[in-house]
């Protein structure tokens, strides 16, 4: 689930179910914590992320997407 | 549905960096300017989390030599670019006055106090690119619009274009979160669309929006202007691109390295260890490099940015949070990935759609009163900005010589509109949206991917057509917002069907094209290849390129 609130820090402002263009968070109740109703369209640009006056939003990388990368020598 | 009427003089389709930039030159042009966008304008297009690279013509660093730019520009990657000379000089004759138009707006165009060439640019050769820092260009292009009078109506998705005779004379859509159509009433409409996603399947498979341009960028502007008559071209043409693997972005010309194979070889000659200036070209050269290193057992591919200095690596990373790359940049450092200390693997991206609405110089397409801009024409964001500038200012002096049309003429075409959105609406079973676009992708890419000849291409043909066919009797949306999402896979399926249709009419190899059944480049077919509706048939044919060449 790409977009993750935290509904401790969320203030239910809306912004990220303003601003995302793929409207992930279609169907969410004005003045609750926003639903992430369509995971699977996030495109990861972390747009909601930096939007969010609050900071309540992570964004967790879904597994097929982890980048791939070279450990070096000592396994770090 | 409800129906709504919105007029206005100029009537822009996406608010992309195009679609704003029109809306900007039409606004202050004088007209009345309408900017519609399918998600938020503040986050839509290909610009919409920042861009680095603005190629630009500047007499006072270049010389007097503007062909000469163009010729050296043209031995880049850009080369791919299948447009008419004119386009090029046309481009170039005006970027740089948009360039300093952008700093003056707030979008830092210099950096340390002057004009910074990097990236896309081979060493001991012209520097074509400026580096910019464009993460919040949208927001300054959108304050902009608004300070010129431009209303932006977010969360409208343009489905058609009205016409009268052959002439435009306003659109139809439907609200992404309402059940209601929209009739929009204008005297010119500008196309600044997207480019064509989710056509061929994603690197990674099963998570389709994992694309660099998003997955609203669906070729809604291709095909409606398709349906409506437009010219299209080379829309069999494919696209690749290389970068990060498995965590899709574009930006390749941003990262400050080497490409080395496993053995720490590097893969190109043109730089031996990280260079700021011109990145290493061998990406540019060859996109097709890692996945030809991968077929040959010689791979993975890195992006070895291990010898970078402390400096360059600060440069590397300002550049990349401007490029849009900040999620990139966020997933690194949350798992300890260090470009400092661990080469990156590299990936050859899928084929993605190539092709264009057809336009001139003065962005007209080949209808009375449509003009186009951006991606579905000339994309990068120098040809965006400076062809929505040009679109804009086309339309708006076009606008005043214009009277408004009644949409009613049209009304045929919003009621059948109205009842196929009613259908999807209606029906409980059938396939959603998401299933037909698997369907979709299964067939481009096993029928008109890296191999193509007559007999798969047939094959694939009649395949897309069944589940075109399946597609238009049993799709379902259960609500608004997978209303949009199919109305944007019947577009998909309209540009695949046309896509099989132009390439088996391409009997030949080229760049990506490739035919076993033909394996040369012929030379005279180095045309454009143009399709369009005639009579609800699509007629191709082979034309030289806009403005000859």
């Amino acid at each position: 689930m790409p977009p993750v609130i935290d509904p401790d820090l969320c203030s239910r402002c809306g912004q990220c179910v303003d601003i995302c263009s793929e409207d992930v968070f279609f169907g969410s109740d004005e003045g609750e914590v926003p639903t992430v109703t369509y995971p699977l369209e996030c495109i990861h640009f972390s747009g909601c992320v930096y939007e969010c006056p609050d900071e309540a939003i992570t964004l967790r990388i879904p597994l097929p997407m982890l980048l791939v990368y070279r450990p070096t020598s000592t396994g770090q | 549905m409800t129906e709504e009427v919105i007029e206005a003089d100029v009537l822009c389709v996406g608010g992309g960096i195009a679609g704003l930039m029109a809306a900007i030159r039409a606004g202050e042009s004088g007209a009345t300017v309408v900017v519609v966008e399918k998600g938020n304008a503040r986050y839509s297009g290909c610009g919409r989390s920042g861009n680095d690279h603005f190629e630009a013509y500047i007499p006072e660093v270049h010389g007097p030599d503007i062909d000469g730019f163009i010729e050296e520009l043209l031995k880049t990657a850009k080369g791919e670019i299948l447009l008419g000379r004119n386009i090029f000089q046309t481009q170039f004759a005006r970027a740089f006055g948009i360039v300093k138009l952008w700093d003056e707006w707030g979008i830092p165009m210099k950096y340390q106090g002057g004009w910074e060439f990097a990236g896309h640019s081979f060493p001991g050769r012209t520097m074509t690119h400026i580096k910019y820092e464009g993460r919040f260009q949208k927001e300054v292009l959108i304050k902009q619009a608004k300070d010129r009078g431009v209303v932006i109506l977010d969360r409208v998705m343009v489905v058609d274009l009205l016409r009268q005779g052959d002439r435009v004379i306003g659109a139809l859509g439907v609200h992404t979160r309402e059940e209601k159509i929209l009739l929009f009433k204008a005297k010119a409409v500008i196309l600044a669309t997207g480019k064509c996603s989710r056509l061929y399947p994603s690197l990674t498979p099963g998570w389709m929006f994992n694309d660099p341009h998003g997955g609203v960028q669906s070729g809604d502007g291709r095909a409606m202007a398709y349906r409506a008559g437009v010219e299209l071209q080379n829309v069999e043409m494919p696209q690749r691109h290389i970068g990060p693997k498995y965590f899709v972005k574009f930006g390749q010309a941003s990262w400050i390295g080497v490409v080395k194979d496993p053995q720490g070889e590097p893969a190109g000659d043109f730089v031996q260890k990280p260079d700021r200036r011109h990145g290493d070209m061998i990406l540019e050269v060859n996109k097709l490099i890692a996945e030809e290193y991968h077929a040959a057992g010689k791979g993975p591919l890195y992006m070895d940015c291990t010898d970078i200095s402390e400096e360059d690596y600060e440069y590397m990373m300002h550049w990349m949070e401007h490029e849009g790359n900040i999620s990139l940049l966020d997933h690194m450092r949350e798992e300890g990935i260090d470009i400092r200390r661990h080469p990156i693997e590299f990936s050859t991206y899928p084929l993605r759609a190539g092709g264009l609405i057809v336009a001139n110089e003065k962005a007209e397409t080949n209808l009375e009163g449509l003009y186009s801009a951006g991606d579905e024409s000339y994309g990068d964001i120098s040809a965006a900005a400076t062809f929505g500038w040009i679109a804009g200012e086309n339309a708006a002096l076009a606008s005043q010589e214009t009277k408004s049309c009644d949409i009613e003429v049209e009304r045929a075409k919003i009621d059948e509109m109205g009842n196929s959105i009613e259908q999807l609406r209606m029906r409980s079973q059938g396939p959603d949206w998401m299933e037909t676009n698997i369907a979709l992708q299964q067939v481009m890419s096993d029928y008109a991917g890296m191999v193509r000849n007559e007999a798969l291409l047939e094959q694939g043909l009649n395949h897309l057509k069944r589940i075109r066919e399946k597609a238009r009797g049993e799709l379902i949306a259960r609500n608004t917002h997978e209303l949009w999402r199919c109305l944007e896979v019947i577009n998909l399926l309209e540009i695949g069907e046309l896509l099989f249709l132009m390439a088996l009419d391409r009997k030949e190899t080229r760049g990506l094209h490739r035919r076993p059944d033909f394996p040369e480049t012929d030379p005279m077919l180095d045309k454009a290849h143009v399709v369009h509706l005639i009579d609800g048939t699509p007629r191709i044919e082979w034309r030289s390129y806009q403005g000859g060449e």
